[in-house]
Order: C-alpha cells, then structure tokens, then sequence
C-alpha cells in the first residue's frame, strides 16, 4: 500500500519537476531566443532571399532572378575600385592606428607614473566616448578650407601656402583613415596597457640587470608578452573596420565622387540611396559571410572551457 | 668600494677610483631627459585631440558672429596653458604639504583673474538659444539676413525625449532579458547548453551593421519603420548578445554555496535567483545599464536609416541636422547643442570608467 503511494508521490514528484524544467527554460532563455531569432536569424534569411529578387526603389518584388550576383562577378565596373579602396583603408588604418600607434600609446603612457598615464590614455578615450555625430563635427571644423580652420592656421604659415588647404578634396583617403584610427588606436591602448600591466616586474629587473636597455626591454619582454593582444586586436579591428561605415557616411558622404566609398558604404549607397535593395542586399550577403567567419575566428580568444563550466545544482 | 668591472664595459685603471657621483648624476640627467621626451611626445600626439574639443566649448560659450572665432580659443589657451604648467611645476617643486596648497591656490587665483579679465567679457549664453525656441533656426538665419532653410526643427526637448526613451527602454530590456538568459546559461544544465553558448560566442563578435538592409525591409514589410518601438526592438536585439556574454561572467563568479544555502532554507531556483543572486551581480547590471543606455544614446546610424518623420528624431538626428542646416550661419548655436549632446555621455562615461576596460572589448567602432 504504501509503496504504492510512493510510487505515485514520485511520479508526480517527477511531472511537476519536468514541467518545471521546462517553464524555467521558457521563462528564463524563452525571450532572449525569439529576439535572436526575429533579428539575427530572418534578416539573414530575408538578405539571402532579397539577393534573388529584384527589389528597387518600389520596395515590390516582380521576379526572381540571379541578375544581382551576375551584375556582382561581371556587371559593375565600379567594384574592383571599391574593393581596393576598402583593402588599403582597412589595412592602412589597421597597421598606422590601431596597432601601431595602440601599442605607442600603452607603451609610453605605462612607463609613466599613474596619475599622469591615466590622464593621456582619458584623452584618447575621447573620441570613442563622444556621440559619432559630435565627432565628426569637429573634424569638419578642423578641416575646414578657409583661414578659420584650425588645421589652416598651423600649416598656412607653417608650410607657406597662399590658399588654404582642402583635405576633403586633396587627400580624402588620408583623412578618413586618421579619422577612424584616432578612434580605433584607443582600443588597441586599452588592451595592450593592461596586458604590459600584467607582466611579472621582476623580468624587467632581470634585463636591466644583464645591461639591456629600453629598446631591449620592449624587444626581448614587451613584445613577446603582447602577441595574443596583437593578434585578438588585429582580427577584431580588422572585422569592424570591414564593416563600420558610420564615420565615413558622416564625414565624406563616400564623396568626393566615389572616392572614399568602401565596400560597407558602397552596400549602404547601392541600398538606401539609389534604392537598389535587390543589389544591396547581394553585395551585404558577401559582408555577412566574411563577419560570420571572422565571429568564428574570435573563438580562440576564449577560454570556452571557462565558459561552459557545469553547473551544479541539479534542482529546477 | 673600487670594483674591478665597472658598468660600459669601462675598465678603470685600479689607481684611479671610479667617480661614483658622476655615473649617478649622468644617470639621473639620462632618466629625465628621457621622462621629458616621453611628455613632450604625448602632449604633442593629443593635442589635435584637446585642441577640437576645446574650441568646441568656447565657441558654444563665446561665439558672436557668424563664422568659428578662434581669438577666444587661443586667449583661454594662453590662460590655461601657462596655469597647467605652473601647477605641475607647484606639484613637483612644493617641499611640503603646506607650501604645495598655497602655490595651488595662488595659481588659481591668478588663473581666474586672467581668465576673467581675457575671457569673461566674451563669455555670454545666447547660443543656447535652441533650448528655449524651436523654431532657433530662423531667428538665428535672421540675424545675418538669410531667410530661408530647407528644415523644419521640432523642440529640442522632443528629440531629447526620444533619445531618453530609446536609450531608457532598451536599458530596461536588455537588462532583464539579459540577465535572465544569463543565469540559465550560467546556473543551468540542459541539452544543447554546449551549442548555446557556442553561438553566443559567435553572435557577440557578429557585425550586426551587415543586416542593415534586411532589417530596413523587414521593418518595413511589418509596418514598424519610421517608429520609435521598431527602432528599440532592433537595438535590443543587437546588443544582447553582449549584454548576456558579461552578465555571464559576472554569474560565474557568484560562490554556489550562497545559492545552495537558499534552496536549503526552502527557495525555489526562481526565488533564489530574484532574492539572492540577483544583489551580488549589482555591479555587472550597473555596467550593462550604464554602456547600454549610453549606445542608445549615440545612435546614429541605424535610427538614420530607420526614422524619417522630424518629431522621432533623436539627439544624433538633431545634431545632425542642425549642423546641415545652420552650420553656415552660425557656429555658435551648432557647438551650443554639441556641448548639450556630449555632456551626458561624458558624465556617464566617467561614472562607469571602471568597467571601460571589459566591455569595450565586445564594441563595434572601427
């Protein structure tokens, strides 16, 4: 008899915990995976069907077709002079910026005392931590071409020019690249100032010891030590500079001409502003690809098996 | 104290003692020129990022006539600049505690006394004209004669209150759908949580400014473009991959032991989570709170893109558009709603600096 029971108290015991499980799942994960769905999941779907179409400025669709990735491969004369655009931006930001002038950055402001480093690596901070808008108004204003721009009144007199200097025009792709990198140098500093911080001291007063000297320390210590924040930076910088546009859009409009239009903005362009959705959507395709890969690529920087550490509470 | 091996490689002669004092005063005179090398170069490199900022503020507290004044950049530099050194000069020179707030003191005095006497009369608040009148455009195109603008401005407090609401509710969601997802991730086994996690990784490195195209159209086919909820819901989504990746972290590094000890008084895992684990993660909400609200606040691209009417403009909408509008005609106002625009992300910023380094690992800007 009393088995019985048990038997049946267990049973129920077991359904409610089940029923549990499984209204903890919901309630828990339930909202964060529909909004990954709804926003990750079906705009990658709806790109890969849009690239079939020809959907334009009408925003109607009148027919499937592969026209868009015929025009991607043969068609359009205009891409091959994208694409090289985007590869020296991409690679020339990368390697002045944010890597480069990151690691200058961390390296000099570390080996000053704290309160005067944190200040200059603040300053640098700056432009990440001001809205992009208010950002690119004061580059517009620094390199205005007449005589109130403040660029213009250091390199008038400086370099003796009679007429003031239009960087928008003469050297458009100088400027878009130092205009993100002093963005991007920040992130590099960021990271490298905290690993060079987490380096053993007693290295550096084992080198000093031997006779090596500034160069040496940063060759034989520095250097070695940073290699997995050198390579994290360059793939994460490398992806978000192959797919940000924002600062480009605002402060060049991809102008003069097509001449700073890089792959992202050119997607951008062909999309909302001549309208060529079906176009767009095609050329986003190859971006989506690229930044999935790279995601995937970003693995290695993680201790997955930190992150998949098992629980251990078995109740629910 | 004669050492037979000296440093350099010099080998003195064992009659003539090495010159101690000299070696120690040629090194000291070597690591200061070297710390003054290492200053000049900074100060050189972040200049043409003081300089802008700089400008920006006086212009907004200053700027008269139509064009960008420089005079009263350079007269404030020529006050701050001269006070900065004498400070750091105060600081290093001062023997004592006493001496170093006197000289503290006295350079501010005379600081503001110059700053006043170069600066102050310049100093007026016109340019902010935009907080009180709408429609600040045609006033100030009156001022110089131009009549006609191609934009209607709403209030600046209704592009002000979109921001706050965009910002504020996706701070709100993001922070309890995150939270949520996070410590299921976190506390939890169950089938494919493996496969979870994975593409959480993946998600939370994925470029999301690619989907720009489908979202417009997916807005559009379900008629949520050109509305403040369509442009949340996407925001929403795009940063919760984030949001769920550090929420985890700070869930992992909750002890099990007080969670055990709450089911042992008798909670369920729900309550346990709301009334006990829920307070030791307060510093990773804050975090999350703080850099979401402020990535809602800088939008620009996609609320661009995704709003069109002039009353769902946003803060980067008006910057944007008073910039385009008046940028010609007055400097003044233009700076005026770019200090008013920055100071919030700015103080906000400086509030959660401490957590800077961690999340700004998971951001997009190039």
């Amino acid at each position: 008899m009393s088995a019985v029971t048990d038997l049946a108290v267990e049973r129920r015991y077991r359904a409610a915990s089940a029923v549990r499980r499984r209204t903890n799942f919901v309630l828990f994960l339930g909202p964060a995976i529909a909004l990954t769905f709804l926003f990750f999941v079906i705009p990658v779907l709806i790109d890969i069907a849009v690239s079939f179409t020809d959907l334009d400025r009408t925003l109607r669709i009148s027919k499937f077709t592969t026209e868009q990735y015929q025009k991607v491969f043969r068609g359009d004369s205009r891409l091959p002079q994208v694409i090289g655009l985007t590869v020296v931006y991409v690679f020339g930001t990368l390697a002045i910026f944010n890597v480069t002038f990151g690691l200058v950055l961390a390296l000099t402001t570390t080996s000053l005392n704290k309160v005067s480093g944190g200040f200059f690596r603040g300053v640098w901070l700056l432009p990440r931590m001001s809205p992009s808008v208010l950002y690119i108004l004061l580059w517009l204003w620094v390199i205005n071409p007449s005589d109130v721009g403040l660029l213009n009144q250091f390199l008038m007199p400086a370099l003796g020019l009679a007429r003031p200097l239009d960087l928008m025009t003469s050297a458009p792709v100088a400027l878009i690249i130092i205009a993100n990198g002093f963005i991007g140098a920040s992130l590099g500093m960021i990271i490298f100032t905290a690993a060079i911080r987490g380096i053993p001291e007693h290295l550096f007063y084992a080198a000093e010891v031997d006779g090596a000297g500034t160069l040496a320390k940063i060759r034989f210590i520095t250097l070695p030590a940073l290699r997995w924040p050198i390579s994290f930076v360059t793939i994460y910088q490398t992806l978000s500079l192959l797919v940000s546009f924002e600062y480009i859009l605002l402060l060049t409009k991809g102008g003069p001409f097509y001449d700073t239009t890089v792959f992202a903005l050119y997607v951008y362009r062909r999309a909302f502003t001549s309208g060529q959705y079906g176009y767009g959507a095609a050329l986003a395709l190859f971006l989506i690809v690229i930044g999935a890969a790279a995601a995937l690529l970003g693995w290695r920087f993680f201790d997955f098996k930190r992150l998949l550490q098992h629980p251990r509470i078995e109740v629910h | 104290m004669a050492a037979p091996l000296t440093f350099n490689g010099i080998h003195s002669s064992p009659t003539a003692p090495v010159d101690w004092d000299r070696m120690a005063a040629r090194a000291r005179s070597m690591r200061r020129s070297k710390a003054v090398a290492l200053y000049a170069f900074l100060i050189a490199v972040s200049l043409p990022i003081i300089l802008p900022y700089f400008w920006l503020v006086t212009i907004a507290f200053s700027a008269r006539t139509g064009v960008a004044d420089t005079v009263v950049l350079w007269r404030s530099v020529a006050v701050l600049a001269p006070a900065v050194i004498a400070f750091w000069l105060a600081a290093v020179l001062a023997r004592n505690r006493r001496q170093l707030w006197l000289g503290l003191t006295a350079i501010a005095l005379a600081a503001t006394a110059a700053f006043a006497w170069l600066v102050g009369p310049d100093l007026h608040l016109r340019n902010f004209i935009f907080l009180v009148e709408p429609d600040f455009a045609s006033v100030v195109r009156s001022r110089v004669g131009a009549v006609h603008g191609a934009i209607q401005f709403p209030s600046v407090w209704r592009a002000f209150g979109n921001s706050l609401l965009i910002a504020g509710s996706q701070t709100i969601v993001v922070l309890t759908v995150a939270s949520l997802a996070a410590y299921y991730l976190s506390r939890f086994q169950f089938p494919a949580r493996a496969a979870m996690l994975r593409s959480l990784l993946i998600l939370h490195a994925f470029p999301v400014l690619t989907l720009i195209v489908p979202m417009f159209l997916m807005l559009y086919w379900i008629g949520l473009l050109d509305t403040l909820f369509g442009v949340i819901c996407v925001l929403v989504a795009f940063e919760l991959p984030f949001a769920i990746f550090i929420m985890k972290g700070f869930f992992d590094a909750v002890p099990w032991d007080i969670e055990m000890s709450a089911l042992t008084d008798g909670a369920s895992r729900r309550q346990a989570f709301l009334l006990v684990v829920l307070p030791q993660v307060r510093n990773g909400l804050l975090a999350v709170a703080v850099f979401t609200f402020i990535r809602g606040w800088e939008e620009y691209i996609f609320v661009f893109t995704f709003l069109i009417r002039n009353t769902n403009w946003t803060m980067s909408l008006y910057m944007y558009y008073v910039r385009d509008d008046v940028m010609g005609v007055d400097y003044g106002v233009v700076s005026a709603v770019g200090v008013f625009y920055l100071v919030p992300s700015l103080i906000l910023y400086v509030a959660a600096q401490r957590y800077l380094m961690q999340m700004s690992i998971g951001g997009v800007k190039g």
